[in-house]
């Protein structure tokens, strides 16, 4: 059966395809830097546990604190991208998503379990002591879970090829496991994600915690070696990954498409380059460079999937009605949202009183 | 047939989407009122000066907080989940069109969090004036959530103007979107005092409990009462179709409507009994039964509102199996299979006929109906029809129960259907000539009565009836019950029809 065949016609847009293309890669990476800090501190506050000392269990304390933020970050942040994702790729990502209904339902209960277990990790911290570290575990383990369903998903949704299984398998209950780049892709998220989680744990204790000195110093440690080691191994799976493209898509980031061969270089070129600011423990460096990294590994994702859709799907051939008032109305609606939740921020004890002191 | 079918037989969609849509609107409007409910009791408390009820306010913010972000805020992505998994076609078109009034709702979603996290962190840390902004930014852009997500659900019962020109805002002030909105502001708030009662009960003191447990007694019941006549607003705007499957023509609905009845009724019973009648006794036992009951007005609502937009998932937009009305004409000639993208069999022939059968029941049926589950079940549905009878039925089926989809396909199609539904299902024999060769009467009952309800169900209950008496009731059947459609026969069909359960119910009166 012709793969092209199945797919199914895409409706009509609102706007532009680049409006929402824009939208997508901006908020997409968001997404990840809240995904990968959650990540990153559910894993070290794990690891402090493993360590003798107070200023460990404080650690672990001060992140247990942040993490109900951080999931709720993390889910609202990945709205967004999932919103414009459906508009682009929907009738793509829904194929993909039926094949795997089982599958991609559960990722639901799984979040609502890591999510109170989080909570259940910071309100009862002092009574849950060391036990607490099989909690974050079980949270990383969730969390884990939850980004490998995610990597089939969005894996499967660019191969149709492997949708004729549906046939044989109508009942939700197939995964993306045959294809080559699924556990490639899948590790060098992870891999990436713990580093920057680590990076986003150093950044939190030198700039939150800097008030309790030896806990500031036990976090920007861990975090930042964390951070670099991963970085290291990132070096290893990422260049897996990229060999295990199809040859066409691989060759786009050989200079077939200027582009995605620049976001490589540059791409690589970031990444060295937090190599020498991470082992040097330079933190507020690293994260500069880091933000943009994340940015163009964003895009390079973005190349793959049309590379691997260039075959059946250009969303800047689907017919377009536009319709400017609700564009406009969002924008306003994000300022004002922006402006409140900037406000809101100022308000809080912590910043006042900075206000204040300067 | 644009997409592929999630195909869990025995576990229909649209069980799912009605449990997941339940749980997350209970909890999600509780998300609203509850924001109005938490900063007029921190008002409350400052204006009485009581440390006691600001110790509750905290207390209710946090398990206000742990209940609406985690558990509100997944669920709602879950329904997102569910219905592009089990409506994918309706799904795209929904967020196609009101991409931006989706994006705008995830904006105040945003605000919602930030503001309800610098709520509850900073009780007692921030001056109270501006803790109360806080509180009221949390409230405003719950509400505005609420008023996106109003606008483009209103839009599947009742698109209005947006049919003909397809205009945002048109499909979002539709003319169900006021009414609904009041109506679901006041059950918002209704839910906020049943949730804080549900969290006095639990306070120590026992002069505070009953006070707040009254305080909260008076928010449910004024905005239960406040419901009553948006919700009756709501109905009468429906259009006539709606209004009708609303009235009692669908049995689901019917059902759900008692449901809510009964559940208003003890609710406000509940409610009153517990606020005047018994003011000092601790109640929680009575207030989960309150909060039972809330569930249930609500999920009825919530019920019938689906229910009332059959057979479309997009009112005179899509039909409930994904086809779009538009397209209904077109794929009548050209034949359903050969435009369907997630089918083998693309032509019937003699020896795919049930297995093309099978493709089209999955295609058109399966959004609604489960195959020997416990929703809608098709097996048992099916079970007394002839394939003759199965024929005529299928090709009048929107006609006779308008809550169904016609038939979409040729003529071959229809009785590749026919044959999956009775031969595929029940081993019937694939007799053309049956039909003609059998009693008349025992045909039409087949075609007209057998989907809803067997001979033998009917026969016992006829024992004691006259033929004259079966006989005048086809003329009138909706009397006996709203659900049941007028049949439409000839007087010569009335007679023969009349004959067979006569002398099925063994009587020759």
């Amino acid at each position: 059966m012709n793969p092209s065949s199945l797919i199914p016609v895409a409706d009509s847009l609102t706007a532009h395809w680049g409006w929402f293309q824009f939208l997508l890669m901006l908020t997409f990476p968001l997404h990840l830097l809240a995904m990968n800090a959650l990540l990153g501190s559910v894993l070290i506050a794990f690891v402090a546990h493993l360590f003798p000392g107070q200023q460990y269990r404080d650690l672990s304390y001060e992140l247990a604190k942040a993490l109900p933020f951080l999931v709720a970050f993390t889910v609202n942040l990945g709205v967004a991208p999932l919103l414009f994702v459906n508009v682009l790729y929907g009738h793509l990502l829904y194929t993909s998503t039926v094949l795997m209904g089982l599958f991609w339902l559960s990722v639901i209960p799984i979040l609502i379990i890591a999510y109170y277990l989080a909570y259940i990790y910071d309100f009862s911290f002092k009574r849950l002591g060391n036990a607490g570290m099989f909690i974050m575990l079980l949270v990383l383990a969730l969390l884990l879970l939850v980004g490998f369903f995610f990597s089939n998903n969005m894996s499967m949704m660019i191969a149709p090829v492997s949708w004729e299984r549906w046939f044989a398998t109508p009942d939700g209950s197939l995964l993306n496991l045959a294809d080559p780049t699924l556990l490639a892709r899948y590790l060098h998220m992870i891999t990436g994600s713990l580093a920057v989680g680590g990076l986003c744990v150093a950044l939190y204790a030198q700039l939150v915690l800097k008030r309790q000195p030896a806990v500031a110093e036990v976090g920007v440690r861990i975090g930042m070696q964390c951070f670099s080691w991963l970085t290291v191994l990132q070096l290893v799976v990422g260049t897996w990954f990229l060999l295990t493209l199809a040859p066409e898509v691989l060759k786009r980031f050989m200079g077939g498409d200027t582009l995605a061969t620049v976001y490589l270089v540059v791409g690589v070129l970031l990444a060295l380059a937090t190599l020498v600011t991470g082992f040097r423990r330079q933190v507020l460096a690293t994260v500069w460079l880091t933000v943009p990294l994340v940015y163009v590994m964003s895009f390079m994702r973005d190349s793959v999937r049309s590379g691997y859709l260039a075959p059946y799907f250009d969303p800047a051939k689907v017919p377009v009605t536009v319709q400017w008032s609700p564009l406009i109305l969002f924008l306003i609606s994000l300022i004002g949202g922006l402006a409140l939740v900037i406000w809101m921020l100022m308000q809080l004890p912590a910043f006042a009183k900075s206000a204040r002191q300067d | 047939m644009n997409y592929p079918v999630w195909y869990v037989p025995t576990f229909g969609g649209g069980l799912l989407i009605a449990l997941v849509a339940i749980v997350h609107v209970f909890v999600s409007h509780f998300a609203v009122g509850g924001g109005l409910y938490l900063v007029l009791a921190e008002r409350k408390a400052l204006r009485e000066q009581s440390q006691a009820i600001m110790a509750f306010v905290r207390k209710h913010t946090k398990f206000f907080m742990l209940l609406t972000m985690v558990f509100g805020g997944l669920t709602g992505v879950a329904i997102w989940f569910v219905i592009s998994l089990i409506h994918p076609a309706a799904t795209s078109l929904l967020i196609h069109t009101f991409v931006f009034g989706w994006a705008i709702e995830w904006v105040f979603f945003l605000v919602e969090i930030v503001a309800l996290f610098v709520y509850f962190y900073t009780f007692g840390k921030m001056d109270d004036t501006r803790h109360q902004i806080i509180g009221w930014i949390y409230f405003g852009a719950a509400w505005m959530s609420l008023f996106m997500i109003n606008g483009i659900i209103d839009f599947m019962l009742t698109p209005g103007a947006w049919l003909t020109n397809q205009d945002f805002w048109s499909g979002f002030f539709n003319p169900t979107f006021w009414p609904s909105l009041f109506f679901r502001s006041f059950i918002s708030f209704m839910l906020a005092g049943c949730y804080g009662f549900l969290t006095a009960t639990f306070l120590e003191d026992e002069q505070i409990r009953h006070r707040m447990i009254r305080y909260s007694g008076i928010w449910a019941l004024v905005s239960l009462l406040l419901s009553l006549p948006s919700g009756w607003w709501y109905i009468s705007v429906l259009p006539e179709q709606a209004g009708k499957l609303v009235a009692g023509a669908s049995p689901t609905i019917a059902r759900a409507a008692t449901v809510a009845a009964f559940s208003m009724a003890a609710l406000a019973g509940l409610l009153i009994a517990l606020i005047l009648l018994n003011p000092k006794a601790r109640t929680r036992g009575l207030i989960v039964v309150v909060m039972i009951a809330a569930m249930g007005y609500m999920g009825a609502f919530e019920w019938t509102r689906e229910a009332a937009r059959r057979p479309y998932v997009i009112n005179q937009v899509m039909y409930s199996n994904g086809i779009l009305v538009k397209e209904v004409d077109r794929i009548n000639q050209e034949g359903f299979l050969k435009n369907a993208k997630w089918v083998r069999h693309k032509e019937i022939t003699g020896a795919n006929q049930l297995e093309a059968g099978r493709e089209l029941f999955l295609h058109q049926c399966f959004a609604c109906h489960t195959l020997g589950g416990f929703n809608n079940d098709i097996v048992s549905r099916t079970k007394n029809m002839s394939f003759g009878a199965m024929r005529t039925y299928l090709a009048t089926i929107h006609q006779k129960r308008y809550f169904m989809p016609p038939f979409i396909g040729n003529d071959a199609e229809l009785k590749a259907l026919a044959a999956y539904l009775t031969a595929g299902l029940h081993q019937k024999p694939l007799d053309d000539t049956a039909s003609a060769a059998g009693d008349r009467g025992q045909t039409l009952y087949e075609e007209n009565c057998a989907a809803c309800h067997g001979i033998d169900q009917i026969a016992p209950n006829l024992k004691t009836w006259s033929r004259q008496r079966v006989r005048s009731s086809l003329d009138n059947l909706s009397a006996i019950n709203p659900a049941m459609p007028d049949y439409t026969g000839t007087a010569d069909e009335k007679e023969a029809l009349t004959d067979y359960m006569v002398q099925q119910a063994g009587g020759a009166q």
